[in-house]
C-alpha cells in the first residue's frame, strides 16, 4: 500500500490518503476491505458454482478447463454453458445492487428499491407485450427498457417525487400490480406457445438469457457504474433533507433526474437477461451498508453483494432440489421475502 | 346530517345499487365468450331456446352469475369490516396475505392428497385464519401496526413468499400444475359442482359473526376508551370481527380463488356514498360488491373474445387506481 500521510491530522480516522499521480485520494479503510471481502466470496462461489452440475468437476479440472487445458469436452462446457450464466449472473446481480442503492438513498426509504416499485414489473410487461402481443422488430431488451422508464416514471409522477416516504412505495405498489395485471392479460390472450416462450421473464431464471443481452446489460454497467460513483458525493448529501442538500451546493432536480436514469438503465437491462428478481435490489445494498458500517453510499459494494447473492441463489437453485431447477426468482422470494417483513416490522424500535 | 336524512340516503343509495346488481346478473347471464348471441341467450333463458343453448345458460352462465354474487357479498363485507377492525383505509384481504394464506393452505392440502371441495373450504378457513391472525397480531405493534401504508407493504411480503412457495409446489408436482394455477390466479367460471352448496354456508356464517360486531365496530371507530366506556370490549370485538373476515375470505377463496383489490374497491365506494359508519357502509358493501365482481367478471368475458382473462385482472385493473388514490389523498381519512 503506497499509503502516505505526510501530517497525520490531514487523513481523517478510519481513511488511507491515496496520492496517486498528484492527486489525493481518501479511501474508507473499511469499505475497501468488505469490498475485497465480497469479491473474494464473489470468487469462490462462481467457481463452486462452475463445478456444480451433471457432470460435476474436481475445482482443480475447473481451473484447468477455464484455462483452456484438460478434457475437451469440459472446456465447451465450461465456456460454453456455465461461464455465460455465471456472467450473467454476476452482472445482473451487480446491477439490481447498484440500482436499489441509487434508488433507496433517492426515495430516503430503504424499501424503495425497483422491485418494490413496480420497475420490475413494467420491465417485465412490456417484454412479454414483445414477444406474446406486438410483434415487432424491436428486441426484448429495448422494451423492457420503455416498460422500466413508463413504470418509473408513473411511480414518481402519481407519488410525488419519492419524498413522500411510504405513500410513495405503496403507490410504487400499484402501479406494480397493475403491470402484472397487463402481463396476466397478454398471457391469457396469446396461444401455448407464445406463453411458455415468455414464461421466463415472469419468474426470475438465469436460464433464458441470450448472449447478446448480456453484451448489453455489461456495456450498460461499464457505462453506468462510474457515473454512479461521480454522483457518489451528491448522493451524500442526499441523505440529509432538501434544504440541507441545496444549501451543501447539490443541484437536487440534476441529480435527482440523473440517478433515476442511471437506476431505470441498470434495472431494465438487469430484468432483460435475468428476469424480475427484485429482491436482490433490496438486500445487496442493505449487506454491503451493513458490512460497510452505515457511512456513506456503498456504491460498488452494493455491486459486489448483488452479484454474489444472485450466483449463490441460482447455485442453491440448481443445487437444492436436483434435478428440478428452481428459478432464482423463486429462491430470492423465498430467502429475501422474511427479510423484507424482518426490516418492516423491526424498523420502528430503532427510531423510536 | 341527522339520523333520518342518513337513513333516507341509505336506502335510496342502497335501491340503486340492488337494481344496479340485478341488471348485472341479466347481463351475466346473456353475455359471454362464446358464439351464443345476446337475443339467443335471452330466448334460452325464457325457456324457448335450443338444447345446448339452454345448457350453456343454465348450468354454466348461472351457477357462474350467483357464484359471483356469493364472492362478492363475501370479499366486500370482508374488506369493510377489516378497515373498521384495523382502522386501517387500505386494510384488505387481498393486499394482506389473508387471500394468499388461504389458497396456499389449500394448495399444500392438495400436494398432499387433500381432494374433496369440502375439504379445500375447511382447509382454506383455517388457513384465512392464520393470516388474519398474523395481520391482528401486527396491529398491535407499535409503529409498524399504527402505520397503514407499512402494514400494506408488510401484507405484500407476505404474499410474495407464499406465491414463492406454492410455485416451488408448482415446479415438484407438475401433475396438479393447472389445479394449483387456479389457486394463484382465481376464476369464476368452470368451478367443481358443489362449490355454491358449500359456499352458501360459509357467508352467511361470516355474515352473522361481522354482522354481530358492526355496533361494537361503530364505536370502536371513536376509539379505544370511548368504545370501552361505552360498554364494548374492544379486544374481544376485534378478534370476533376478524375471525369473521376469514371465514369470508376463507369461503370466497375457496370458492373462486384469490381475487385481489375486490375488498378494497367496494368499501372505498361504500365509505364515499354513505359516509365512514360501518353500520351504513356494511349493508351497502354487501351490494357493491356483487356489483364489482359481476361488472369484473363481464368485462373478463367480453375483453379479449373469444379467450377469456383472469378476473384478477380486471379487477387488479379497477383497484390499482382506487389504491392510487386512498395514498395520495392528502390525509389518509381515519376509520
Amino acid at each position: 500500500m503506497n499509503a502516505a500521510a505526510p501530517r497525520p491530522s490531514d487523513t481523517p480516522r478510519g481513511y488511507w490518503l491515496l496520492r496517486p499521480a498528484g492527486m489525493a485520494l481518501l479511501v474508507h479503510r473499511r469499505g475497501a476491505w468488505a469490498g475485497l471481502l465480497l469479491a473474494m466470496a464473489v470468487l469462490l462461489v462462481a467457481l463452486g458454482s462452475l463445478s456444480v452440475g451433471t457432470p460435476s468437476l474436481p475445482l482443480a479440472e475447473v481451473v484447468a478447463g477455464l484455462a483452456g487445458a484438460g478434457d475437451p469436452f469440459n472446456v465447451f462446457m465450461l465456456h460454453e454453458l456455465r461461464l455465460p450464466r455465471v456472467a450473467a449472473g454476476i452482472l445482473s446481480g451487480a446491477a439490481l445492487g447498484v440500482g436499489g442503492c441509487l434508488l433507496q438513498t433517492l426515495a430516503r426509504n430503504r424499501l424503495a428499491t425497483p422491485g418494490i416499485i413496480g420497475i420490475d414489473d413494467g420491465a417485465t410487461a412490456f417484454a412479454v407485450a414483445s414477444i406474446v402481443a406486438i410483434p415487432t422488430s424491436l428486441a426484448p431488451p429495448m422494451l423492457a427498457l420503455a416498460g422500466a422508464t413508463t413504470a418509473a416514471a408513473l411511480a414518481f409522477g402519481l407519488g410525488g417525487g419519492g419524498s413522500r416516504g411510504y405513500r410513495f412505495i405503496v403507490v410504487g405498489i400499484a402501479v406494480g400490480a397493475l403491470f402484472g395485471a397487463v402481463t396476466n392479460f397478454m398471457l391469457a390472450r396469446s396461444g401455448i406457445d407464445a406463453a411458455n416462450l415468455a414464461y421466463p421473464w415472469t419468474v426470475g431464471s438465469l436460464n433464458a438469457r441470450a448472449a447478446s443481452t448480456v453484451a448489453l446489460l455489461g456495456a450498460c454497467l461499464a457505462l453506468c457504474l462510474p457515473i454512479a460513483k461521480m454522483l457518489g458525493r451528491d448522493l451524500q448529501l442526499l441523505r440529509f433533507s432538501d434544504a440541507v442538500a441545496v444549501g451543501l451546493g447539490t443541484r437536487l432536480r440534476r441529480t435527482r433526474i440523473a440517478i433515476l436514469v442511471v437506476t431505470v438503465l441498470l434495472t431494465a437491462t438487469a430484468v432483460a437477461v435475468a428476469g424480475p428478481v427484485g429482491l436482490v435490489s433490496l438486500a445487496a445494498p442493505e449487506a454491503a451498508r451493513h458490512l460497510t458500517g452505515h457511512r456513506g453510499v456503498p456504491i460498488i459494494n452494493s455491486a459486489w453483494a448483488g452479484a454474489l447473492l444472485m450466483i449463490a441463489a441460482d447455485w442453491a437453485g440448481r443445487t437444492v432440489f436436483a434435478p428440478v431447477e428452481i428459478p432464482v426468482g423463486v429462491i430470492t422470494a423465498i430467502v429475501g421475502g422474511p427479510y423484507l417483513l424482518w426490516i418492516l416490522l423491526r424498523e420502528p424500535r430503532r427510531t423510536a | 346530517m341527522s339520523r333520518t336524512a342518513a337513513h333516507t340516503q341509505l336506502r335510496r343509495t342502497a335501491i340503486v345499487c340492488a337494481a344496479l346488481a340485478a341488471a348485472l346478473m341479466l347481463a351475466s347471464m346473456l353475455l359471454g365468450a362464446g358464439s351464443l348471441t345476446p337475443l339467443d341467450s335471452l330466448r334460452a333463458l325464457l325457456g324457448g331456446g335450443s338444447e345446448e343453448n339452454t345448457f350453456i345458460v343454465y348450468e354454466l352462465r348461472g351457477p357462474r352469475t350467483l357464484l359471483a354474487v356469493l364472492v362478492g357479498v363475501a370479499l366486500g363485507a370482508a374488506g369493510t369490516v377489516m378497515q373498521a377492525a384495523t382502522r386501517n383505509p387500505l386494510a384488505e384481504p387481498g393486499l394482506l396475505g389473508v387471500s394468499a394464506g388461504a389458497s396456499f393452505a389449500v394448495v399444500l392440502a392438495i400436494y398432499y392428497g387433500a381432494d374433496t371441495v369440502g375439504m379445500h373450504f375447511g382447509i382454506a378457513i383455517l388457513g384465512a385464519l392464520a393470516g388474519c391472525f398474523l395481520v391482528l397480531l401486527t396491529t398491535q405493534m407499535r409503529g409498524a401496526g399504527a402505520d397503514p401504508v407499512r402494514l400494506v407493504l408488510a401484507g405484500a411480503a407476505f404474499s410474495s413468499i407464499l406465491v414463492a412457495m406454492t410455485t416451488l409446489i408448482l415446479l415438484h408436482d407438475q401433475r396438479s400444475a393447472d389445479e394449483i394455477r387456479f389457486w394463484v390466479i382465481g376464476a369464476l367460471g368452470g368451478r367443481p359442482a358443489g362449490n355454491l352448496q358449500w359456499a352458501l354456508p360459509g357467508v352467511l356464517a361470516g355474515l352473522a359473526m361481522v354482522g354481530a360486531t358492526a355496533a361494537a365496530l361503530a364505536a370502536l371507530s371513536l376509539g379505544e376508551k370511548v368504545a370501552l366506556g361505552l360498554g364494548h370490549r374492544p379486544v374481544f370485538t376485534r378478534v370476533l370481527a376478524m375471525a369473521g373476515v376469514a371465514v369470508l375470505v376463507g369461503t370466497a377463496t375457496a370458492a373462486a380463488g384469490p381475487i385481489v383489490f375486490a375488498g378494497l374497491i367496494v368499501p372505498y365506494f361504500a365509505r364515499r356514498l354513505v359516509g365512514p359508519d360501518v353500520r351504513r357502509a356494511l349493508p351497502l358493501a354487501m351490494l357493491i360488491g356483487p356489483v364489482v365482481l359481476l361488472l369484473s367478471d363481464i368485462l373478463s368475458r367480453l375483453a379479449v373474445r373469444p379467450y377469456e382473462l383472469p378476473i384478477g385482472v380486471v379487477t387488479a385493473c379497477i383497484g390499482a387506481p382506487v389504491l392510487i388514490a386512498v395514498v395520495r389523498s392528502h390525509r389518509l381519512p381515519r376509520l
